[in-house]
C-alpha cells in the first residue's frame, strides 16, 4: 500500500511552496497571487484525493519518518489513518474554496494569500503528525496565522478580537504543551512517537492529570461551554474566508484532539470522567442553540450554532470512550463524520455570510428582507446549507448526528433526549432566519448591489454543495474510511 | 602547566584579543581594533566548537572545561562580535571608539570565567571583570542619562558585589578551601550554607538582572547606547546563569535550594512581564523583558541535578536568547527607542518587520523558533524534576509575555501609513539577518545541537 513517493509531505508542503512563490512574486500584482494560491491549493487537494484512492487502511499508513532530535526521541513523523485522512481531505477542500472565494474581494492580496497557504500547511501538519512535538509546532503555527488574518483583514475593531483569540487559545495550547510533556516523560524510554504512546497509554493519576490538561486545551479549541467566549467575537470580526477556516478547520483541531489524544492516549481517565465531557457537551448543545436563537447578526448566529454542533461531536467521542462495542463504534463514526460535515456546511455558511455582507450594508437579520428575490442563487445555496446545518435527512449533518444519537441512546437516553431539543431549536432558528431574511418582499434600501453570485464565488461554493449532498445521500463514501479505523479502536 | 594553558586556550585568546584591540586604540586605529576583535572572538569560538564534548578541569580544578564553559565561548563570542558591529554603526567616529571593542572583549572574558568557575574566587573575579567593562561602556556617550545609568549600574554592582563576597567567605570558612567541589562534603550547618547562597544569588542575580536585583537594568539600558544595552542584556546574564549552574551541581541538598530558586523564577517572570506591559520606551520594555526571561533560565538551573534535559535546555535557551535579543535590539537601534516608531514598519521595511516579528514570537516561545526549542526543553526539565508548578507558572507567563510583544507586533503590520522613515544600514541589516537565521534554524536543526 505504501508507495515510495512521500505523498503526505507533498500534500503538506505544496501550500507552503505556494506561499513562498506568492511572496517571491508579490510585486507582480494580485492576479499572480490569486493564480498561484488557487493552483497550489488545488494541487494539494488532488494529491489528497489520490492518496485516498491509493487506500488508507485501518491503522496509520503512508508513514514517513526522518530523525529530528534523536536524543529526545522526536522525529518528523507523518502518517494518516481513516480519521486523519478525512480531516486532511476536508482541509484541502475548504482551503481551496476559501482561497477561490477570496480572489475577488480582499485587499493586500499577496500577503493574504501567503498567510492562507501557510495556514493550510499548518492545519494539514496537525492532522498528519504522528509526533507530539511536531503536532505542537503545527498547532501553534495555526494560531499565529489566524491571528494575522483576523487582525489584518477583519472588520471593525479587529485588533481586540484577534488579541482575545490569540491569548485565549494560547492558554489552551500551553495547557496542551504541559500535557504533551507529561505524555513524553511518562513513556519509557521517553518518546514523542504517538504510536508508542497509543500502544502504552499512561494510567493512574498521571493519566488523569494529562487527561485534564488535554481536556482544557481541546475544550477551548473546539470550543465547548464554558470555554467558548472567544469564538463569537473572533467570528464577527474575521473576514468571511477567515471565519470559514476558523469554524471549518481550526475548531476541528480540537475535535481531532478529543479523538486522537484523549480517546487514544488517556482512555482510562476518559472512561472515568466521560460523564464530565457528556455534561458539558449537552450544555454546549442547548446553550449554543439557545444563544444562536437570540442573535440578530446572521454571522454571529452561525458562529453560535458551531458550539451546538461541536457539542454533539464531543458527546459522540465520550460515548466511544465509555462503550467498547458497536454503539461506541457507531458514536465514534458519527463524531468523525461530524468533523467533515460541520467543516463543509459551516464553511459554506460563513462564505455565504461573506457574500451577503459584500452585497448588503448590514448583517442584521431584521433589516435584511427578501434576499431570495434579489439574489436567487445565493439565497438558494444558503437555504440548502442551513437545512444541512439543522440536520435535514439527505444532507451532510444527518448521517453524522444520527449515528451519534444511535450510539448514545444505548447508555445515555436522557442525554440524547435533551440533545434532540437542541435539534429542534436549531431548526427553529434557521427557519426563522430563512423566513425573515430570505422570503417575503425585497427591501432594496439595505442592498448595495443587485448582482447575484459571480464566477469565483460559484467556483468556491459548488464543490462544497456537491459534497454536502453527496455525504447526505451516500455517507459511505466518507464513512468507509472512518469505519475501517474506528473498528480497530475497539478491542 | 602547558596542558592547563592549552585547555583554556579559548579564554586566553579572548584575553589577548582584548589587549591587542587596546593597542590598536592607542594607535588611534578604531577599525583595526574592531577587526582584531572580530578575528579574535571568531577564532576563540571556532576553537571551542572543535572542542565540544571535552570534559575536564584546568589549574588544579579551579576552572572547569565542560559543555557549559565551551558553549559559553561559542555563544558569547558570537554575541560580542554582533554587538561590536552594532556599536560600530552607532558610535563610529566618536572619540576613543576603539576602547569599546577592547571593553567588549574584557567583559566577555569575565562572563567566560563565570561560566567555567570551579572556584569561588572565579565567581567574584568573573562578576567584577564582566561588570567593570559594562560600567565604562554604559557611560561611554557621557550624556547625563548615560552617566546616570552607568552610576546606577556601578553602585548596585558595588553593593551586591560586597554582599556576594561577604556571603562567600562563609563558604570558605566551613570548607576551608575555595573549591566549589568541596561544598559537596558539607553535611551540617545549613544556615551557614544559606548565608553563602544568599550572597551568591545577590551577586549573580545582579549580573543576570534577576528580580529583585534588577533595579539598574531599565535605567542603564535607557541611558546607554542601544548597542551597549544589547550587549549588557546578554553577556552578563548568560555568564551568571552558567556560573550558578556550576555551583548548583555541587551544593549539598541541606536546604531546598530549588524552592528558593523556583520562587525567584516565578517572581522574576511575573514581575518582568507585567511591568513590561506598561512601557512605552522600547529599551525599558526590553529591559523588563530580560528580567522576565531571566526567570526562564532559572528553570533549567532548578532541574540541573535531576533532569537530563536541563543542561541542553539551558544551553539552547542561551543560544536562542542571545540571537533573539541581539536581533531585537538591532532593529530597535535602527527604528529608535519609542514604541510609536514601529507603526507601519512592515510597509516601509518588510524584511525588518518580519525579522522583528520572528524575534518577538521567539521570545514568547512560539514554535518552531529558537525560543520555543529552549523553553520547551526547560519546561520539560522542570517537569521531569518534579516541579510541575514551576512549569505551569512559566507557561502562564508566556501568555502574559504574548500581550507584551503583541503591542509591538500589531502596529508594525496594521497601521496603514508609516509615519517615520529609516535610512538603511548595511551593518544593522547583516546583524539582524544573522540573528534571524539563527532564530529560525536552531529549532529545526536541534538534532545537531542536543
Amino acid at each position: 500500500m505504501n508507495t515510495s513517493i512521500p505523498l503526505l509531505s507533498i500534500i503538506l508542503f505544496l501550500p507552503l511552496a505556494g506561499a513562498f512563490l506568492v511572496t517571491l512574486f508579490r510585486s507582480s500584482g494580485p492576479k499572480i497571487a490569486n493564480l498561484v494560491a488557487v493552483i497550489f491549493s488545488f494541487l494539494s487537494l488532488i494529491t489528497a484525493i489520490f492518496l485516498g484512492i491509493e487506500g488508507i487502511g485501518k491503522g496509520f499508513s503512508h508513514i514517513e519518518e526522518v530523525n529530528w532530535i534523536p536524543s529526545l526521541g522526536a522525529a518528523y513523523r507523518l502518517g494518516v489513518d481513516g480519521i486523519s485522512y478525512i480531516a486532511v481531505l476536508l482541509t484541502t477542500v475548504l482551503f481551496m474554496s476559501s482561497i477561490t472565494f477570496s480572489t475577488k474581494t480582499i485587499g493586500r492580496k499577496s500577503e493574504y494569500m501567503a498567510l492562507f497557504l501557510l495556514l493550510e500547511t499548518a492545519c494539514l501538519g496537525v492532522f498528519m503528525s504522528l509526533d507530539l512535538l511536531l503536532f505542537y509546532v503545527f498547532f501553534e503555527i495555526t494560531l499565529v496565522g489566524m491571528y494575522f488574518i483576523i487582525a489584518g483583514w477583519g472588520h471593525g475593531n479587529a485588533k481586540k478580537a484577534a488579541l482575545m483569540f490569540f491569548i485565549y487559545t494560547l492558554v489552551g495550547s500551553l495547557a496542551l504543551l504541559l500535557a504533551l510533556l507529561g505524555l513524553y516523560l511518562n513513556t519509557d524510554p521517553h518518546s514523542f512517537d504517538m504510536r508508542v504512546i497509543i500502544a502504552n497509554p499512561p494510567t493512574g493519576w498521571i493519566g488523569m492529570a494529562i487527561f485534564w490538561g488535554l481536556l482544557i486545551a481541546f475544550a477551548i479549541k473546539t470550543p465547548l461551554f464554558p470555554f467558548h467566549s472567544w469564538l463569537p467575537l473572533a467570528h464577527t470580526k474575521a473576514p468571511a474566508a477567515g471565519s470559514a477556516i476558523l469554524a471549518g478547520i481550526l475548531l476541528k483541531l480540537g475535535a481531532y484532539g478529543f479523538i486522537r489524544f484523549m480517546l487514544q492516549m488517556t482512555p482510562e481517565a476518559f472512561r472515568q470522567y466521560a460523564w464530565v465531557v457528556i455534561i458539558i457537551a449537552v450544555i454546549s448543545v442547548i446553550y449554543g442553540a439557545l444563544v444562536a436563537m437570540a442573535q440578530t447578526d446572521i454571522k454571529r448566529m452561525v458562529a453560535y450554532t458551531s458550539i451546538n454542533h461541536m457539542g454533539y461531536l464531543a458527546f459522540g467521542v465520550a460515548i466511544a470512550a465509555l462503550q467498547y462495542d458497536d454503539s461506541g463504534v457507531s458514536a465514534l463514526d458519527g463524531a468523525s463524520l461530524q468533523i467533515f460535515s460541520h467543516g463543509i456546511v459551516t464553511g459554506l455558511l460563513f462564505l455565504l455570510c461573506g457574500s451577503i455582507q459584500d452585497r448588503a450594508t448590514t448583517r442584521e437579520m431584521p433589516a435584511l428582507k427578501g434576499l431570495l428575490k434579489a439574489y436567487p442563487l445565493l439565497s438558494g445555496f444558503f437555504v440548502l446549507a442551513a437545512s444541512a446545518s439543522l440536520g435535514l435527512p439527505g444532507l451532510a449533518h444527518f448521517p453524522a448526528e444520527f449515528q451519534i444519537f444511535l450510539g448514545g441512546y444505548a447508555i445515555y437516553p436522557w442525554a440524547v433526549g435533551v440533545m434532540l431539543l437542541g435539534l429542534v431549536i436549531t431548526s427553529a432558528l434557521y427557519l426563522r432566519a430563512i423566513q425573515g431574511s430570505f422570503m417575503g418582499p425585497m427591501d432594496s434600501s439595505v442592498l448595495k448591489k443587485m448582482q447575484d453570485l459571480n464566477t469565483s464565488e460559484l467556483l468556491a461554493f459548488i464543490p462544497l454543495i456537491i459534497l454536502i449532498i453527496m455525504v447526505g445521500i451516500f455517507p459511505d463514501t466518507i464513512l468507509s474510511f472512518i469505519h475501517e479505523t474506528t473498528k480497530a479502536f475497539m478491542p | 602547566m602547558i596542558k592547563d594553558l592549552l585547555s583554556i586556550l579559548p579564554q586566553i585568546i579572548v584575553l589577548l584579543t582584548a589587549m591587542a584591540s587596546l593597542i590598536f586604540e592607542m594607535l588611534r586605529k578604531a577599525s583595526g581594533s574592531l577587526i582584531t576583535l572580530i578575528i579574535g572572538l571568531a577564532g576563540a569560538s571556532g576553537l571551542a566548537i572543535s572542542r565540544l564534548g571535552t570534559v575536564g578541569t584546568a589549574f588544579s580544578k579551579t576552572f572547569r572545561i565542560d559543555d557549559l564553559s565551551l558553549w559559553a565561548v561559542i555563544i558569547l563570542c558570537g554575541t560580542g562580535i554582533l554587538s561590536a558591529l552594532l556599536m560600530r554603526q552607532e558610535l563610529k567616529g566618536t572619540n576613543r571608539e576603539g576602547t569599546l571593542y577592547s571593553l567588549v572583549a574584557f567583559s566577555t572574558l569575565g562572563s567566560l570565567l563565570l561560566a567555567g568557575s570551579g572556584d569561588l574566587m572565579f565567581l567574584v573575579l568573573g562578576v567584577l571583570i564582566n561588570s567593570l567593562g559594562g560600567f565604562a561602556m554604559a557611560a561611554y556617550p557621557k550624556t547625563d542619562k548615560a552617566t546616570e545609568g552607568a552610576i546606577k549600574y556601578f553602585v548596585y554592582g558595588s553593593v551586591t558585589g560586597a554582599v556576594m563576597l561577604f556571603g562567600l567567605t562563609y563558604w570558605v570558612g566551613i570548607t576551608g578551601t575555595t573549591f566549589i567541589k568541596d561544598l559537596t562534603g558539607i553535611t551540617s550547618q545549613a544556615f551557614v550554607l544559606l548565608i553563602g547562597f544568599g550572597g551568591l544569588i545577590t551577586g549573580l542575580g545582579y549580573a543576570a538582572s534577576l528580580f529583585p536585583f534588577h533595579f539598574w537594568t531599565p535605567d542603564t539600558f535607557e541611558g546607554a547606547p542601544v548597542s551597549v544595552a544589547a550587549f549588557l542584556s546578554v553577556t552578563p546574564k548568560i555568564g551568571a546563569f552558567f556560573a550558578l549552574a556550576q555551583v548548583m551541581k555541587d551544593l549539598p541538598p541541606l536546604l531546598d535550594w530549588n524552592l528558593i530558586l523556583g520562587i525567584l523564577a516565578v517572581l522574576s517572570m511575573t514581575f518582568g512581564n507585567i511591568v513590561a506591559l506598561w512601557q512605552k520606551n522600547m529599551l525599558r520594555l526590553m529591559a523588563y523583558s530580560t528580567v522576565a526571561q531571566a526567570g526562564y533560565f532559572l528553570l533549567g538551573i532548578v532541574a540541573i541535578n535531576q533532569s537530563g534535559l536541563a543542561l541542553s535546555g539551558l544551553i539552547i535557551f542561551s543560544l536562542a536568547y542571545a540571537a533573539m535579543n541581539i536581533g531585537a535590539f538591532a532593529v530597535i537601534q535602527r527604528t529608535g527607542n519609542n514604541i510609536i516608531y514601529f507603526e507601519g514598519l512592515a510597509r516601509k521595511r518588510p524584511f525588518m518587520a518580519v525579522a522583528m516579528l520572528v524575534f518577538l514570537l521567539s521570545l514568547v516561545g512560539i514554535p518552531p523558533l529558537a525560543g520555543f526549542a529552549g523553553k520547551f526543553l526547560l519546561f520539560g526539565s522542570a517537569m521531569d524534576a518534579g516541579y510541575t508548578w514551576l512549569a505551569v507558572a512559566a507557561i502562564l507567563n508566556s501568555v502574559i509575555s504574548l500581550a507584551v510583544y503583541l503591542r509591538i507586533i500589531f502596529p508594525m503590520f496594521y497601521r496603514k501609513e508609516p509615519i517615520y522613515s529609516f535610512p538603511t544600514s548595511g551593518i544593522i541589516t547583516s546583524v539582524f539577518t544573522v540573528c534571524f537565521i539563527v532564530t529560525v534554524l536552531v529549532g529545526i536543526l536541534l538534532r545537531f545541537l542536543v
